[in-house]
């Protein structure tokens, strides 16, 4: 399943049979997580980075309350912690939303990489760059968008990432994220999310219940959400 | 814990939930109900728009008597200027 990496990497460049065997080679072991499991605590240290293979994971703070803000999603295909190489330990958590299928990477091993592949070193520093443009999207929708156009944006970006690894066509993808954790993401209560949801469907541009997202008006949800996926950096040229 | 439904109902209609959350009691369920329809105005107060004719109905998963929260009850509204 690791394939998925690459597929993500290779839609931003070419991955020689070298690199990929090096990367495949960096992985020390996979485990499987259930849902709803913290796995990176802030703070703690770290010596690993977690690749995930199949599923579906949130970066989030909280607070003392209990509210937690969800900061990005992680498909599979996505290293949900490769900063963690550098920081060595993470201003934030790391929690699995649906059962989660993940490869260990150990930080020597991804040190080896940075040192005999500097073409694998800049991909990597492109895709953590990538995850800081979702940051600032998210931003963006946090602070300024509708509830109903930042709902949209998140549906679309991850039309549009699922799709890279495999897991959307033009007809929807499966989502199986809790009201309540889709609230976490978009910084809403569930039943604000409810009614947005519903707007959407009203307004007929996405019909999301049940754990998939069916699209029934593609250009229509992206002009609700002045989606423009620049951010996610879809150009193929050497890195 | 139980399951919990917050059917929403305002001007845009009937928003049922079709989900539930799984809650300690009514106590939580009746905050949750109280945050959501805050949130729900503050939107509102985004778009010039505050319409509080609303409810969210609380119905346990059990089946029993559901509760009602008035959107009207969830705010305190201080109307007139304010003496400075």
């Amino acid at each position: 399943m690791i394939e998925r990496h690459f597929m993500k990497l290779r839609a931003r460049d070419e991955i020689s049979a070298e690199e990929e065997q090096a990367i495949r080679a960096a992985v020390s072991e996979v485990r499987d997580y259930p849902a709803d499991r913290t796995f990176i605590r802030s703070g703690e240290e770290l010596n690993c980075s977690t690749l995930l293979l199949d599923g579906l994971m949130g970066r989030y703070k909280d607070l003392r309350n209990g509210e937690r803000q969800i900061s990005e999603l992680h498909v599979a295909g996505d290293f949900a912690d490769l900063h963690s190489f550098t920081l060595k330990h993470l201003d934030h958590n790391v929690m699995t939303l649906t059962p989660c299928h993940v490869a260990l990477v150990p930080h020597d091993r991804l040190r080896a990489i940075t040192e005999q592949y500097p073409h694998l070193t800049r991909v990597y520093w492109f895709t953590t760059n990538m995850d800081a443009a979702i940051h600032r999207e998210w931003e963006l929708s946090l602070g300024r968008r509708s509830a109903l156009s930042r709902t949209a944006n998140l549906l679309c970006e991850l039309h549009v990432r699922l799709g890279l690894v495999g897991l959307a066509d033009e007809t929807g993808y499966d989502l199986a994220l809790t009201q309540l954790e889709l609230a976490e993401c978009l910084g809403l209560t569930s039943v604000h999310v409810n009614r947005t949801l519903k707007e959407l469907r009203e307004q007929g541009a996405v019909d999301y219940r049940r754990g998939h997202v069916m699209l029934l008006d593609l250009d229509l949800l992206r002009r609700i959400a002045e989606f423009d996926p620049a951010y996610l950096y879809l150009d193929r040229r050497a890195r | 814990m139980a399951r919990f439904y917050l059917h929403l109902h305002n001007r845009t209609g009937l928003v049922p939930d079709e989900e539930g959350t799984e809650l300690p009691d009514l106590d939580a369920a009746r905050q949750i109900a109280v945050d959501a329809i805050r949130d729900l105005i503050s939107e509102e107060a985004r778009s010039g728009l505050i319409d509080l004719r609303g409810y969210i109905e609380i119905a346990e998963e059990s089946g029993k008597a559901a509760v009602r929260i008035a959107f009207s009850s969830a705010v305190d509204l201080h109307l007139g200027e304010a003496s400075s």
